[in-house]
């Protein structure tokens, strides 16, 4: 009991600190959100933009700036986007669904690609083929996504002819969001393969030396058996550590795959967010990002727990 | 048992050995049936493309492509044209018939809201929809568009538009003066880039008798038919609802009076809809459809077009990629469009801070720089050396003034004779104030490569460069805010016809804005801004035209760097292409007028 109070007070000291950073940071960035939000070569008064400074409340001390954004949280009011025209949340929800879908399935295949074939090759590590997928996996997560996102749009989908080039889909279309996705999906499940499959691999090769697996063996358990029943259980705990982080990741880290595919997801999101310096998308899109991540954690924090009894036990 | 364990060791090693020659025969089997299917497959696309490839000209490479491409479901390819059935022949043509319905533009000018009125690039794209009054034609002259004359009073304040009487929206209704003076209004009212309108206009008025709309502003004012060719006009009866335009979002359809109205955006495909308006009057247009179809990365455009998934290329104040022509030529299926650039990109010094300030020191730069270089590298040949007036040949007026030479020791002179020498042989020279000059070059990550030539060529003529790279936001606050000894910039068409025009907008210091330097507070130039401003009478203004050229040229308060062309491609399907100085290709002409050819 005594654990969960220190574990909530933990992420809520934590969760109240990403909400000043949230804020603090964006207003420490040099540039005017006003300035960006009028058109380039436009000519407008000084009066125009301390209107517009006023409209958007950003001529208030920073003090009464922080209360509003806190109370305006309370009524889980993520604000209004200077730049997109619309309320953050609605944004938010919007580019979500879509991150999710195309993220989410990434790192999900990613996860469960990367960890068998880490587990094989890392169980069987003299094998030609483990050998050979090593090597391809240390190849591609050596790659930097990007590169490998215009090497298969420039291969599959312009020389091939096989995928589109751009946007999740033509017509809002089942068939075609998954023809669209296929190309991206693939690129960032074979970049988070790459990475589960070396944490995984180095992991079993650790694990199986251990006397449990020797034990077990000597139980006269079949190879498989060790694998899966014993050995898998215990290697994975570094991989779900790396899961935990992909999260943050699964909302952010994608902008390159989306500037290649032409995707409207978080990536980008954030990213003209960062350049036109608007406020309140910024802060509500870190703000789901930090909760996603805090999430992520949590949830690592109890799989671990299930997966490992020590973990369990009050220190 | 020792004999049996070697007769077991040997068996194994025999099975060893077996199971591997048999892995190795099935591999090479199949690596035998892949290459005999993937060289008919090579062979019978070359045959049908009609290009006359033999195999090793197609490559290993380009013939596993053709392969690939053949076993995932591109079977027509690869068969006979004789054995095309008629059925097919005739659902291919159909193909062909609704393709040539659609006339397909990429472009790097991601929409990014689906606010007709906020977004800029959206704004842009939607003259075709809802055209804006005026109109510049290839020549760089204003014409008439929705209207069909217009007349100005003599003391320069009140204008008159006459109006087309054969407009009608989209939604049936016809296109009343109203509708003119309702839109002007709004965008004077509702948007902050507009303010200048409610501050100006003192009254306007409409006559239905001669369909025709009256603006009156409380000053002199010259440039309306230019400001004009700027402005979407909207239909009053839909737009009067909509409390917040700014705010307001939708993806559409959305009422226009053009020959096209802009039925859908959709941002997660990518692209907007443009369908013809039914009640149309003017010259029919030949394509169905209109799509405009953006990508995030330029270099993804440009391969849609090679790929011939889009027919032409547009980017609003820029040119298609140079790097990217002859790709493009290659294929066979484009032609170019050139026009030179009313735009530039050009060099401005801090003008209010010592040495910038000396216009000695701003000669021995202009002279330290390798003109030649920077064309060759920036725009592989497409483009030239500028002027010391500024102005493009392009623009409207154009002056020829001296050439901008490149002359590092010339340079030199001239910095010694103003006082600036290396007395205490550092090999850098010293400012006034006996400090060494350390120049501080604030460029932007699009200009790295012109920074970095920049920085070598002060370096050369013994004066300190440092390269400061910001982003684009950055880079506004310190401009603003004077941060800076040099910094690489350039100018939109819009931008050069701005204010007082002739690139003016830029360096007047009453001014400010986005990429405005607002520096030069020099009285004569401002009162030439404003003699512009006053003036409608053609005469008077290109003689204000060629003094400001010279002005530009002797006092340098930029300095040129180059002058493009910009260029853009068209699918030699289509014909009857036309570029203005303003919009390039996206004109409403060039959607009337383009026509599929034959082959």
């Amino acid at each position: 009991m005594q654990g969960i109070t220190r574990k909530v007070i933990r992420y809520s000291a934590s969760f109240m600190l990403i909400t000043i950073i949230n804020f603090t940071l964006p207003r420490l960035m040099p540039g005017d959100p006003v300035k960006n939000l009028i058109g380039e070569d436009v000519y407008v008064s000084e009066d125009v933009m301390e209107e517009l400074r006023t409209e958007l409340g950003l001529n208030r001390p920073l003090h009464e700036q922080f209360t509003s954004f806190l109370l305006d949280l309370l009524h889980l009011d993520l604000g209004y986007s200077y730049h997109l025209h619309a309320p953050v949340a609605e944004i938010l929800l919007d580019r979500m669904g879509w991150t999710l879908l195309f993220v989410g399935v990434s790192v999900l295949i990613g996860a469960l690609l990367g960890s068998l074939l880490g587990a094989l090759t890392g169980w069987k590590p003299e094998r030609k083929m483990s050998r050979f997928t090593g090597f391809a996996f240390v190849m591609f997560s050596c790659t930097p996504p990007y590169f490998l996102a215009l090497l298969s749009l420039y291969l599959f989908s312009f020389k091939l002819g096989l995928f589109p080039s751009k946007g999740f889909y033509d017509a809002p279309e089942i068939g075609s969001v998954m023809h669209h996705l296929f190309l991206p999906v693939c690129v960032m499940s074979v970049f988070s393969a790459s990475r589960n499959f070396l944490v995984m691999r180095g992991s079993v090769i650790q694990e199986k030396k251990q006397l449990y697996a020797l034990y077990a063996r000597a139980k006269g358990l079949h190879n498989t058996g060790i694998l899966f029943r014993h050995v898998i259980k215990n290697a994975s705990l570094p991989v779900i550590t790396l899961l935990a982080l992909d999260f943050g990741f699964l909302f952010s880290g994608a902008l390159f795959t989306e500037i290649i595919f032409s995707l409207n997801g978080m990536g980008t999101l954030i990213y003209d967010a960062i350049m036109g310096k608007d406020y309140p998308l910024l802060q509500g899109a870190f703000l789901v990002i930090a909760l996603t991540a805090l999430f992520a954690n949590m949830l690592a924090d109890l799989l671990y727990a299930l997966i490992d009894p020590r973990v369990r036990r009050p220190v | 048992m020792k004999l049996g364990k070697h007769f077991k060791e040997a068996g194994l090693n025999r099975s060893g050995l077996n199971r591997g020659l048999k892995q190795g025969l099935t591999l090479a089997i199949l690596i035998f049936i892949f290459c005999v299917n993937m060289y008919p497959a090579g062979a019978a696309d070359s045959e049908v493309s009609g290009e006359n490839l033999t195999s090793s000209e197609g490559g290993i490479f380009d013939r596993f492509i053709t392969y690939i491409k053949a076993l995932f479901g591109g079977e027509e390819e690869l068969q006979d044209p004789e054995e095309v059935s008629e059925a097919k022949a005739a659902e291919m043509q159909q193909s062909a018939a609704s393709e040539g319905a659609v006339l397909k533009i990429a472009t790097p000018n991601v929409i990014k809201s689906a606010s007709f009125i906020g977004d800029s690039n959206l704004g842009v794209f939607t003259h075709l929809s809802n055209p804006p009054l005026m109109k510049m034609d290839s020549e760089g002259h204003l014409a008439g568009q929705l209207a069909e004359s217009y007349e100005v009073s003599e003391n320069n304040t009140c204008w008159t538009f006459y109006l087309r009487d054969d407009l009608y929206w989209s939604d049936g209704e016809p296109v009343t003066p109203e509708d003119i003076e309702f839109s002007i209004r709004y965008y004077g009212k509702e948007t902050p880039w507009a303010s200048w309108i409610n501050d100006t206009l003192e009254s306007s008025a409409v006559s239905e008798a001669n369909n025709s709309v009256t603006f009156k502003f409380n000053k002199p004012y010259t440039r309306i038919n230019l400001e004009f060719a700027t402005y979407n006009i909207l239909p009053a009866h839909v737009w009067e609802t909509v409390e917040n335009p700014m705010e307001y979002t939708n993806s559409g359809p959305y009422v226009g009076c053009g020959p096209y109205y802009l039925k859908l955006i959709d941002l997660n495909a990518g692209k907007l809809v443009f369908e013809k308006n039914p009640y149309w009057k003017g010259k029919v247009p030949e394509a169905e459809t209109v799509e405009v179809h953006y990508y995030s990365n330029v270099d993804v455009a440009t391969l849609a077009l090679k790929n011939g998934e889009a027919d032409t290329y547009y980017k609003y104040a820029g040119s298609y990629p140079y790097s990217g022509i002859e790709q493009l030529e290659e294929t066979g299926d484009f032609e170019f469009l050139e026009k030179t650039d009313i735009g530039l990109i050009f060099l401005a010094p801090n003008l209010e801070k010592a040495p910038f300030s000396d216009l000695k020191f701003r000669e021995a730069l202009a002279y330290a720089i390798n003109y030649e270089e920077i064309v060759r590298l920036e725009t592989l040949g497409y483009g030239e050396v500028p002027n010391r007036g500024f102005v493009p040949p392009a623009m409207e007026n154009f002056k020829e003034t001296e050439k901008l030479e490149y002359d590092p020791e010339k340079a030199r002179e001239l910095l010694e004779e103003a006082g600036y020498s290396d007395s205490n042989g550092d090999g850098i020279l010293e400012g006034k104030d006996g400090e060494n000059i350390e120049i501080e070059i604030l460029i932007r990550p699009d200009y790295a490569r012109t920074g970095e030539l920049l920085k070598e060529y002060f370096e050369n003529v013994s004066l300190g460069a440092d390269l400061r790279t910001a982003d684009s936001d950055t880079w506004m606050t310190l401009k603003d805010n004077y941060e800076y000894d040099l910094t690489v910039t350039r100018s939109t068409p819009w931008g050069m016809l701005m204010h007082a025009s002739w690139g003016s907008g830029y360096f007047d210091s009453r001014r400010s804005g986005q990429g405005v330097m607002h520096n030069l507070d020099d009285p004569e130039f401002l009162q030439l801004c404003d003699n512009i401003l006053a003036t409608t009478d053609s005469s008077e203004l290109q003689d204000y035209a060629y003094e400001l050229q010279d002005y530009y040229a002797e006092n340098l308060p930029a300095i040129p760097l180059y002058w493009n062309t910009v260029l853009t491609p068209y699918n030699r399907h289509f014909e009857g292409w036309y570029t203005d100085p303003l919009y390039g290709i996206y004109n409403l002409d060039n959607f009337v007028n383009v026509r599929k050819t034959e082959a």
